[in-house]
């Protein structure tokens, strides 16, 4: 235990100004216990997080695997020129963007309705299961998801046309068009992720304290009332945390899921960083482009999360860091 | 509680039961057809597209599938690296997360800001691989582990609901004479159990689909996990292997023997929640202890 | 919290390993046998292999494939749809394997650089030592050559096994004969959509169902009837890319009017495989155009929903011009390479090839595709029937191993697959007859850095404009427009440099 204190404190004492010194080490001191905790948590970032992050260095290499780092030749910002100047990196950008306020406006709002709603059941048996059936759909893979989706909205013989049909109204194509595919590609997000999304507000109110509710009825407030009142300032802080990480992760919008969906007819929409990256580059081991796209798309989210943070910072919130 | 028993309250209960049915009916529909087709003829799957009902009924699918011990094994392994995965990332999650919940801890900032960092930027699989294959995890379970061990958003999670106690707990604990790991085991944790269960959900769930980490880091194809042979099943039934050069006389797997799998592979992670859902309720507690 | 000297040491120790593995870290997979113990000692091989079956590979034909090689293997099994993923980190880290097998696609593009690189063996040279390797065949050898040296020993795969599988019932219904050229096609395509060839009064039924796949789908092959060359093609002595002649756009103006008039399903563009042959095998659609080798399948699960329906194949339509000719592949789905960063010597650089030449003996080649005799499979009229009721048993004990197999039945002697399907029989000739017809594609083993680099990106955009174009979505000067553009954004480069190749591989 001994030898683990000498390493915080030498750790430490480098960051505190000379005036404050005895004052900072009074603080470092009474939380000692504290930098002990964390000490693991922090050599695991350590090891497996920025150890590996030397390998960023190849989005500056014509990397090859087989001569590694040392080996490759540096060509510069080469790559990242390349990005900038492809033909499509606008379209490209303002897809990816798009499909993020989607996410933001329309998805992320969804799990906190559907947290109050559930919270607002008094039958305790249907509370839980509703609660366990909107969480299955997480664990379907996009693969099925869309090929269901495939089989209901297909122009050959798919319920949803031939119920529009036998109603007389116009067969809609679904599938092959640019306008359809954004409505499509939220709503299954909507569909998979919405009830497990939900999880964590559930979490959330349930750390709500009943005296407050209590208190508000006396005072007479109805549900609706309550809801406004208690329960949603009382997440608020966890809904901002929550929407400081997803606007971090503003360009991973689930390769899989937008590559499944993708196709000729709707690609001017569909087209998005990481679909390109992979036909640029993984399915050719163009291992440095890739890398560069990935660091282009961590710059965007840093300086975003810190934007975000700052807001946050700045209307009384706690923020993440 | 008194329950409120006016009228805007019942139409308020109605309203809101009605549109969840309804909600809870989209979502297990599309379920529904995978759990009948995997009990149906791969015939009847080709003649319907769509199956809520199966007219014939098989259970030709699963006598494949457990025909050998494949999936048992596999399964075992999910189940072990889940547990063992999640018990360990909580541990070390927690202790994290409470050491920087702590709002008087110098250098607090900066190393948010240094945990954060690894959310956007990552070094890629080949560097990842040599710390991997470094630290002498190759082949061995813990290579499922350990390069996972913290989840950064799981972290930080956990970390604004610490945050979110009430100071007053923890300053009568320390009159009571407790150190900080006495506080967090005998205070925090009893009054964050709805958060400590989702955040084990959200782990237990990451461990369930590990999949990617086992086809690099375990040669031993007798170690990987269910998901591992339910992605293998998933592709090889769409069947796009086994055109021009990359055809092989193997025919693909069946339909039904897919969607088997998948309902094997989804059932035992279905049946944690419920298990964690009582955790959810237990907010009263709280209350009590401000006592 | 002891393990935290641990765990700094741990660090120490990585940032040691990591200055050491700058480079490439030298891991000998294994020794090479000392002089005096070489006798018997078994000779102990890394493979690393694609698994093509749902289920682990069991051990127990890798100790019978041990036992009569004397050798010790050791199979990296890796799932198929990652195993390039594999391949690259195991390449960057150093740790492949003594064997390793790389598709043909891959070896085209990525592998081409680190084979000029040195870091594969050139086996070329040694082949006519080894009886067996020696038989394999010199026109796919020619197809698996970079730079015009040899660097594996293919797996070799049927040139091509395009034609089309119909409903001979509902042809039959409708007395219409099996069709020998395009016009004759349409008209089938037509007459399964409009006159009601299942005889159930209602307008349910499609020509032809086809998939999201240019190439193995129904275009390439109806192009090739059209007499589109594949791939590339010589115009004036110049090589041109496919899309750019006039056989091509014959094919897209087919397909659009298949498409308008409803002969094809609408949403073929965005159709699974699964779900084509659903809509072949339910009755929805008569006509299924791609590998005439899947009759079998499609019957077996057709016949539990109409016993009645009977199939029929064909490869031979002629196009307009009269004549008639099928796309083939380069002959191999895949090599096996001998990475130099594992076998160090030429001793242990034979001693693999051995190997590899008893694989390809009747016996091991029977073994490796069919398993044991009279216990997976029976020989029948001199071919191999598998035992069906035992499936699970050979996904398990004998299917995986098929991928480490070497050359094709011509060269390594196994048996064919019994067909008990007389369809299915018939389809096996007509692949052979295809041979007869087959149109190469003339870049295989040409070299364009350019399309190495953007090959990928520079495709989708004639792909896309493809559909585009079947859709109805763009009009002939659209899809000029996109020929502009795949020009533009480097093609005119491509055509350069395999112009350049084409003309330095024919002065040599």
């Amino acid at each position: 235990m001994d030898n683990d204190l000498v390493v915080v404190k030498k750790n430490s004492t480098v960051i505190p100004k000379a005036s404050r010194r005895t004052e900072l080490w009074k603080r470092i001191k009474k939380n000692k216990f504290m930098y002990l905790m964390i000490l693991p948590g922090i050599l695991y970032f350590l090891i497996y997080k920025y150890l590996p992050m030397y390998g960023l260095i190849i989005a500056f290499q014509d990397y090859k695997p087989y001569l590694g780092i040392s080996g490759s030749e540096w060509v510069g910002f080469d790559h990242f020129k390349r990005l900038f100047s492809e033909p499509d990196f606008w379209f490209i950008f303002r897809n990816t963007l798009l499909l993020f306020v989607l996410q933001l406006v329309i998805f992320f709002p969804i799990p906190i309705f559907l947290a109050l709603m559930l919270n607002e059941v008094r039958n305790q048996a249907f509370k839980k299961t509703v609660q366990t059936i909107v969480y299955i759909p997480h664990f379907m893979s996009w693969v099925i998801i869309v090929s269901i989706c495939y089989v209901i909205l297909t122009l050959d013989g798919g319920v949803v046309n031939g119920i529009l049909e036998s109603l007389g109204f116009q067969k809609i194509n679904f599938l092959l068009s640019d306008e359809w595919f954004r409505p499509m590609y939220i709503l299954q997000v909507i569909w998979r992720e919405a009830g497990w999304g939900t999880i964590i507000f559930l979490a959330a109110i349930a750390a709500v304290d009943p005296q407050l509710y209590e208190a508000a009825r006396m005072d007479g407030a109805n549900r609706l009332q309550q809801m406004i009142h208690i329960t949603l300032p009382a997440i608020k802080s966890v809904i901002v945390v929550l929407l400081i990480l997803k606007i971090g992760d503003i360009l991973e919008l689930g390769f899989e899921h937008v590559f499944l969906l993708l196709n000729a007819s709707n690609r001017n929409v569909a087209e998005i960083f990481d679909t390109y990256v992979y036909t640029t580059g993984l399915q050719q081991g163009q291992f440095s482009y890739s890398t560069a796209v990935g660091f282009f798309k961590g710059i965007v989210g840093l300086i975003l999360v810190m934007f975000a943070n700052w807001l946050a910072k700045k209307s009384g919130e706690e923020g993440v860091y | 509680m008194v329950e409120d028993k006016s009228i805007g309250s019942r139409l308020f209960n109605w309203t809101n039961i009605t549109l969840l049915t309804i909600i809870s009916l989209l979502t297990i529909l599309p379920f529904f057809h995978v759990v009948a087709s995997s009990f149906t003829t791969s015939a009847e799957l080709a003649a319907k597209r769509f199956v809520l009902i199966p007219t014939e009924w098989s259970i030709a699918a699963y006598q494949y599938i457990f025909s050998t011990d494949t999936v048992f094994r596999a399964l075992g392994v999910s189940i072990g690296v889940t547990f063992f995965g999640t018990l360990w990332s909580m541990l070390l999650s927690v202790l994290t997360a409470y050491g920087l919940s702590r709002k008087d801890l110098v250098g607090r900032r900066f190393i948010m800001f240094f945990i954060i960092f690894t959310m956007l930027f990552n070094g890629g699989m080949i560097p990842t691989f040599l710390v991997v294959k470094e630290t002498g995890l190759l082949d061995s379970y813990l290579s499922l582990i350990m390069p996972v061990s913290i989840n950064a958003f799981n972290m930080i999670i956990l970390k604004s609901f610490f945050q979110g106690l009430p100071d007053g707990l923890e300053e009568s604990a320390k009159i009571d004479g407790c150190n900080d790991f006495g506080i967090l085991f005998r205070i925090v944790l009893p009054c964050s159990m709805p958060v400590i269960a989702t955040i084990s959900l959200f782990y237990a769930v990451t461990y369930w689909n590990t999949y990617m980490h086992a086809i690099l880091y375990l040669n031993d194809a007798t170690k990987w996990p269910i998901q591992v042979l339910l992605r293998q099943i998933v592709v090889l039934a769409g069947g796009m292997n086994y055109d021009g050069a990359n055809y092989t006389d193997v025919p693909p797997p069946e339909q039904t023997v897919k969607m088997a799998v998948i309902v094997v592979a989804t059932i035992p992670v279905l049946l944690v929640y419920p298990f964690l859902q009582k955790h959810f309720a237990k907010g009263a507690l709280l209350g009590s202890m401000k006592e | 919290m002891i393990s935290t000297k641990k765990f700094l040491s741990s660090v120490c120790a990585l940032s040691l390993g990591l200055s050491a593995l700058a480079g490439c870290s030298n891991e000998s997979a294994s020794n090479s046998t000392e002089d005096g113990e070489k006798s018997n000692k078994p000779f102990e091989l890394s493979i690393m292999a694609t698994l093509h079956t749902p289920e682990i590979p069991d051990e127990r034909l890798e100790l019978l494939l041990e036992e009569k090689t004397n050798t010790e293997l050791d199979i990296q099994w890796v799932p198929d749809a990652n195993y390039i993923e594999k391949v690259n980190t195991a390449f960057a880290t150093g740790t492949l394997p003594m064997a390793v097998s790389i598709s043909a696609q891959e070896l085209g593009t990525q592998f081409k650089q680190a084979i000029r690189d040195d870091q594969f063996w050139e086996i070329g040279p040694y082949l006519d030592e080894y009886k067996n390797l020696n038989k394999l065949k010199p026109k796919v050898i020619e197809n698996t050559k970079v730079d015009g040296k040899v660097y594996g020993i293919y797996q070799g795969r049927p040139l091509s096994r395009q034609g089309f599988i119909f409903r001979k019932d509902w042809a039959d219904k409708l007395e219409i004969s099996t069709p020998t050229n395009t016009d004759e096609f349409y008209e089938m395509a037509r007459a399964f959509t409009e006159d009601d060839p299942d005889g159930n009064g209602k307008e349910d039924t499609i020509g032809l169902s086809d998939r999201s796949d240019l190439l193995y789908g129904a275009f390439k092959t109806v192009s090739s009837w059209f007499g589109t060359p594949n791939e590339w093609g010589l115009k004036d002595g110049k090589l041109l890319p496919e899309f750019m002649f006039d056989e091509y756009m014959d094919t897209l103006d087919f397909f659009r009017d298949l498409h308008k008039n409803g002969y094809i399903n609408k949403d073929f563009p965005v159709t699974s495989k699964k779900d084509q042959q659903s809509m072949f095998k339910n009755g929805t659609s008569g006509i299924y155009v791609g590998s005439i080798g899947d009759v079998q399948g499609l019957y077996d699960d057709a016949t539990k929903l109409n016993p009645d329906l009977e199939y029929d194949v064909q490869n031979k339509v002629e196009g307009p011009h009269g004549e008639f000719g099928i796309w083939s592949i380069p002959g191999f789905g895949s090599i096996m390479m001998f990475p130099k960063s594992a076998i160090k010597s030429e001793e242990e650089l034979k001693k693999t090839l051995a190997f590899y030449d008893k694989l390809m003996t009747p016996e091991m080649a029977n073994l490796l595709l069919w398993g044991i005799e009279g216990e997976h499979y029976e020989v029948k009229d001199g071919a191999a029937l598998p035992d069906a009721s035992i499936r699970e048993k050979l996904d398990r004990e004998v299917r995986p191993y098929l991928s480490l197999e070497v050359g094709e039945p011509d060269t390594n002697g196994r048996y064919e697959g019994f067909a008990a399907y007389e369809i299915k029989a018939k389809a096996e000739e007509l692949i052979k007859d295809n041979e007869n017809y087959l149109i190469n594609n003339p870049v295989v083993t040409l070299d364009s850095e350019t399309y190495t680099k953007n090959g990928e990106r520079l495709k989708t955009i004639i792909t896309d404009a493809t559909y585009q174009y079947i859709l109805g979505q763009i009009d002939k000067k659209g899809f000029e427009t996109a020929v502009e553009k795949w020009k533009e954004q480097g093609g005119d480069k491509v055509i350069e440099e395999y112009n350049a190749s084409y003309k330095k591989l024919k002065n040599n």
